[in-house]
């Protein structure tokens, strides 16, 4: 018989089998997740079994499988950030951020993982659940802060502690409560209000006076404005045939950049900002990583920022009383916030502190400065601001006693209603611990409903830290 | 397995017939270890899996082991002697066709397709029986034709109509009946058959590519004519476009590959059955989803290596007849767990034909071990101790 062709057919099956091995490691090795994840995978009603805990900074549980369930015993309180894990939903906050470490290593669709299981499996102990996060939520302070912005229809707040960049507690109304998720997750998609969504994280406004806070940085650490320069404020200020005006038409009179700052001057503002000049002031918002992507475990929005080669004299005094075309999160003016606290240097915020394995950290998050966009000096400057529109300014109502509170007030105009409510504050501010920053949509002035909001906050955050 | 503990008789009347299967010879031949081997791993591997899929199913299988292993045993003298096929070959291509017509009117329809014969209380599928028929036939009309099929030119279409004409008529006639039954599966693998072995008699490339690109053409036409192949195509294309309807089947068999991962769950730790027809067209998926790729690894390898080792019988015959039904046998076997497992993996449209050995099928199962104990005879029969 021909012995060439028989060789030639057997090199064919050869090929034949090694396409079809190909194929398969493709299907499970490489498209296995992708696949696995699909809606309609029944096996997907097996998510909640032996999936690891998400375990606040006191190492209560924030979620956990019982049964065959999961259970989130925060609720609302803290919902959009631990998200949830539903077999018909599927998954959402750290829930699904951190979805392949807190699986069951028997249901990973993950090869690597499946390997390391495979190994641990000659163990003596081979994990049976997933890995556990310990988080950096502080409940109590999660409590009190959901339940006091929960009064609102749309809110936001977080607490950082400023040293480190932890995340103490975050919430976001209004909410869902992930325990009932079979018969509220198809209302809460349509609500009107969006529960689903992360405000803190996620929501983007115009940060109104608060964002002062990064002006007076830029144009004190530029050097282009000097601590005793005054400004002259009528109660408007032309800017070609623009005409900018002050809350309610008021006039702050002349002054240096404190009083500007603490009675939130938006005409002497404008003049500082256009004094800083649009390079510079561009300059320092890219310093302070607005506009940019946060390096953040969960997903945040990018704060817009108009660009900068369309930018004209009346744009630029707008943003930098925080308005005109200006959007950012309520998480990039905490970190703000936390920066001036901080001495001028951004810690790299986190809400991840550890992953543990049987009671075993397994990983620390690493902790670390990101950048240090002021030097100490300017940050020093702008907290002595901060107290004066506490102590004496548009602030007051955020006065605790016994404690120097530094803070900004925001009264937000938007084109959806009333102005939105902003304050952010910090405390101590000699040595600080604990940065609040709080958003009330279309609820008024700054310091009539954000605030007292924030004041209650921090004296909670206070008392439980520094217990 | 409770089903294996729950009737041991059963087992080791299956255990014992396998061995005397394995181990029964005739005088003066030469023993080859390997088929009996692999065909044995393989049939305890797709037992121990229908157990763990589908206890009932598992103990028809049980029955069908007995009866294949008994059938091989019994024809083994005839098979012995299987050079005497080449001399009455046009008796293999009458009793297919009338095989085919047998089904076509007595057949009963399963799932929109008419390939079962009901016999008593066993269903018999023909056509497991048939391709090893028209393998009888080919290797036997190629052995006599293949030189002169060869020295025609390819222009000459006298030369080839008068070689070919009726290899074409006859195998035409049965996979085109095939298709019009809806048995997409076993058409292609008779198809792939057929152009194995001629190309394998012939060298012609030309040929194989031709008939090939025939089948396309028909293919195509039959893809825009027939509903049911359309419907087929369009599930294997987007499989997820309609999970819960038409795509189930495949949706379900994805998520079972993907679950298996590199090491798979471990033999009852998944969940292959939210496949329909896990059992039978799909267990490969069920293998994928259990063991893992290592799993599916291990399995094709052991098809290769069986293939191969037929291929290389082929190689060692003297005589044209032998080593077409060698090659022709191979290409049998092994375009069979080709096109189910490119069809489970979604490299071409999935047709419904058995994973030899390990897919729940009594009639595959009979017809593969006599496919094994043929190839076993051609290997260790010495042509010299050979009386036709």
């Amino acid at each position: 018989m021909n012995q060439r062709s028989l060789a030639r057919i057997s090199a064919l099956f050869t090929v034949l089998f090694l396409v079809l091995a190909a194929r398969f490691a493709w299907l499970q090795l490489v498209e296995a997740p992708q696949i696995s994840a699909n809606r309609s995978n029944p096996r997907r009603s097996f998510i909640a079994r032996g999936r690891g805990r998400i375990l606040a900074a006191d190492g209560s549980v924030l979620a956990a499988t019982e049964g065959s369930r999961r259970i989130y015993p925060l609720g609302p309180a803290l919902a959009q950030v631990v998200g949830y894990a539903s077999r018909r939903y599927g998954t959402a906050g750290l829930e699904r951020a951190y979805d392949e470490l807190l699986a069951a290593p028997t249901l990973s669709a993950n090869p690597l993982q499946q390997i390391q299981y495979f190994l641990a499996s000659f163990q003596r102990f081979a994990p049976q659940s997933g890995d556990d996060l310990i988080t950096t939520i502080e409940p109590k302070i999660e409590r009190r802060l959901a339940d006091l912005l929960s009064r609102h229809a749309r809110a936001a707040g977080i607490v950082l502690d400023p040293r480190s960049g932890a995340v103490l507690a975050i919430a976001s109304t209004p909410s869902f409560d992930p325990n009932t998720m079979g018969t509220t997750f198809a209302g809460a998609l349509h609500a009107k209000d969006s529960p689903l969504l992360d405000r803190a994280l996620e929501g983007l406004y115009p940060p109104g006076s608060t964002f002062k806070m990064l002006t007076a940085s830029a144009a004190i650490d530029s050097g282009r404005v000097g601590m005793h320069d005054i400004f002259q404020d009528p109660g408007y200020l032309m800017i070609g045939n623009a005409r900018l005006h002050d809350n309610d038409y008021e006039a702050t009179g002349a002054g240096n950049i404190v009083k500007a700052f603490a009675l939130s001057s938006n005409v002497d503002f404008a003049q500082i900002v256009l004094r800083t000049g649009a390079s510079t002031f561009y300059r320092y918002l890219r310093r302070f990583g607005v506009g940019g992507s946060l390096d953040f475990q969960l997903p945040t929005a990018r704060a817009f920022v108009p660009p900068e080669s369309h930018i004209w004299a009346g744009e630029l005094a707008q943003m930098g009383f925080g308005q005109g075309a200006l959007l950012v999160t309520p998480m990039q003016i905490a970190t703000i916030a936390a920066t001036i606290a901080n001495g001028g240097v951004e810690e790299r915020p986190f809400i991840v502190r550890a992953i543990a394995r049987r009671g075993k950290i397994l990983t620390r998050t690493p902790v670390g400065p990101l950048d240090s966009p002021v030097s100490a000096q300017t940050a020093a400057k702008v907290t002595k601001m901060m107290e004066a529109v506490v102590a004496w300014g548009t602030g007051t109502s955020a006065q605790l006693p016994g404690v120097t509170v530094a803070g900004k007030t925001g009264t937000a105009t938007n084109p959806h209603g009333a102005p939105d409510s902003w304050f952010v504050c910090f405390a101590p501010a000699e040595s600080p611990r604990v940065v609040v920053a709080i958003v009330v949509e279309n609820a008024g002035y700054g310091a009539a409903v954000a605030a007292p909001i924030a004041r209650e906050v921090l004296a909670r955050s206070l008392t439980v830290i520094t217990k | 397995m409770s089903v294996l503990t729950g009737s041991p008789w059963l087992v080791a009347l299956a255990a014992l017939l396998a061995l005397g299967w394995a181990l029964r010879r005739t005088r003066g031949s030469r023993r080859d270890w390997f088929f009996p081997f692999a065909t044995i791993v393989l049939v305890l591997f797709g037992e121990v899996l229908l157990a763990r899929l589908s206890p009932t199913l598992a103990r028809k299988q049980l029955v069908w082991i007995c009866i294949a292993f008994g059938i091989a045993i019994v024809l083994q003298p005839y098979l012995a002697r299987f050079r005497r096929i080449a001399t009455v070959k046009y008796t293999w291509i009458v009793l297919s066709l009338g095989l085919v017509a047998a089904t076509a009117i007595f057949g009963e329809r399963v799932n929109g397709a008419k390939l079962w014969i009901r016999i008593g209380t066993l269903h018999v599928e023909p056509v497991e029986i048939i391709k090893l028929l028209l393998v009888f036939f080919l290797a036997a009309y190629l052995a006599e034709m293949g030189d002169a099929i060869a020295k025609a030119r390819w222009w000459s279409l006298r030369a080839n109509a008068k070689y070919l004409g009726p290899l074409f008529l006859g195998w035409g006639a049965s996979i085109g009946l095939l298709v019009v039954q809806r048995d997409l599966g076993m058409g292609a693998l008779l198809l792939c058959t057929l152009l194995t072995t001629l190309y394998a008699a012939t060298r012609r490339s030309d040929l194989a590519l031709g008939a090939a690109a025939i089948f396309a053409l028909v293919a195509s036409w039959a893809a825009l004519h027939f509903p049911y192949v359309h419907e087929r195509i369009a599930v294997w294309l987007h499989p997820f476009a309609d999970p819960y309807g038409a795509g189930y089947q495949a949706a379900q068999s994805y998520f079972s590959i993907a679950a298996g991962g590199l090491f798979g769950t471990g033999l009852g730790l998944g969940h292959p059955g939210f496949i329909p027809d896990v059992s039978t067209d799909y267990i490969v998926a069920a293998i994928a989803e259990e063991f893992g790729w290592l799993g599916i690894l291990a399995i094709l390898a052991l098809y290769l290596a069986l293939v191969r080792r037929a291929v290389s019988v082929a190689r060692e015959q003297p005589d044209a007849f032998a080593s077409l039904l060698a090659v022709g046998l191979a290409a049998t076997l092994g375009f069979q767990v080709a096109i189910i497992v490119a069809g489970v993996a979604g490299l071409v449209p999935l047709t419904g034909i058995t994973l030899p050995f390990v897919s729940y099928g009594g009639s595959s199962l009979v017809a593969n071990v006599l496919l094994i104990s043929l190839l076993q005879e051609i290997a260790s029969r010495r042509p010299a101790a050979e009386r036709a």
